[in-house]
């Protein structure tokens, strides 16, 4: 009887540790997210043009590393992470691809759709002078676009290392590529940026 | 020169990116809200799922013992009909008896027969 007791108790405190775990772990899972997540967003926006989309796409990498990794060390959640919703960008713009192919056979463009539309899709300014707004809104705006025209690896490794913070070795398993690619696509992104938009930029 | 025009061009793109993110607008931050618990929720699921996988292998290994258990001691004994020697015999001569392929041609005259007797026994009684 006492020996089931035993046996009881050890089971019972097992169970509570676990769950103590199971609890913080859910803790630091939602404080990651809490931190990434708007810095995701406009990332994944300025990868797809539009923020609903870059929204599920944000979603569907919080639940995916949730489903997939919240058991691995915090601090390997960055990058795998962002190589979730690099690889949700990159299947979007597939699917792109082959939506406007079909688009196109049936003699429509993804015109039509109403495309992206940079003033409505711009943030609600807050804590500025209209002035100041204004001049940063257009700045990010060419930004933006500039961004967005760069080759995938290019504006992938600029976004991730420049806005998300990431280091090399981060962005490299983001990207899943060697540290000594991230660098060279890094380093074109920026000399590209720099050119097209110019010395009087900002 | 250049690495330090590189790295100016890097700070100020960081800042407008910075302040982007915080001109997010509050319904764009609930979406986003709303996507974490969906996440978060999705992690409890799994937790269960992952309780249920734990203990799957043990439960199908308790079956199998089971399932060996029973076949090893082999199926349970049937209580079979005995048949009675005597009654057995009885009924064997009949079917070898030369009488018998008369009696089933005349089958209807012994049922009355039958029926003949019994009233007989009821008015008697």
């Amino acid at each position: 009887m006492s020996a089931c007791v035993g046996v009881f108790a050890v089971s019972s405190s097992r169970e509570k540790r676990t769950g103590a775990e199971a609890l913080q772990r859910e803790g630091e899972l939602n404080r990651f997210f809490a931190e990434v997540e708007r810095r995701a967003l406009r990332i994944a926006e300025i990868g797809v043009r539009d923020r609903d989309e870059a929204l599920d796409l944000v979603q569907d990498a919080m639940i995916k590393l949730a489903r997939r990794y919240a058991d691995r060390p915090a601090d390997e959640w960055p990058p795998l992470f962002y190589r979730i919703l690099q690889n949700g960008v990159r299947d979007w713009h597939r699917r792109q691809n082959v939506r406007n192919r079909v688009m196109v056979w049936f003699g429509r463009t993804s015109a039509d759709d109403g495309g992206y539309d940079p003033v409505a899709a711009a943030p609600d300014p807050i804590g500025r002078t209209p002035d100041e707004e204004l001049a940063n809104e257009q700045a990010m705006d060419k930004l933006e676009l500039a961004v967005a025209e760069l080759p995938t690896r290019q504006r992938e490794a600029f976004m991730l290392r420049t806005f998300e913070g990431l280091d090399v070795a981060g962005t490299a398993t983001a990207m899943g590529v060697s540290q000594g690619s991230v660098k060279t696509h890094y380093s074109r992104a920026v000399h590209s940026l720099r050119e097209k938009l110019g010395e009087h930029w900002q | 020169m250049t690495e330090a025009n590189d790295e100016r061009f890097e700070q100020q793109a960081k800042a407008l990116f910075d302040d982007s993110v915080d001109r997010l607008d509050a319904a764009t931050l609930s979406k986003l809200n709303q996507g974490r618990q969906a996440a978060l929720a999705e992690l409890s699921t799994s937790r269960s799922r992952a309780e249920w996988v734990r203990w799957a292998p043990a439960t199908g290994l308790a079956a199998a013992a089971l399932v060996a258990v029973v076949m090893l001691r082999g199926p349970a004994p049937v209580d079979t009909p005995t048949i009675n020697g005597a009654a057995a015999a009885t009924d064997f001569e009949i079917l070898i008896g030369e009488d018998s392929l008369e009696m089933i041609e005349e089958l209807e005259f012994y049922s009355w027969l039958d029926v003949a007797d019994a009233e007989v026994l009821d008015n008697v009684g």
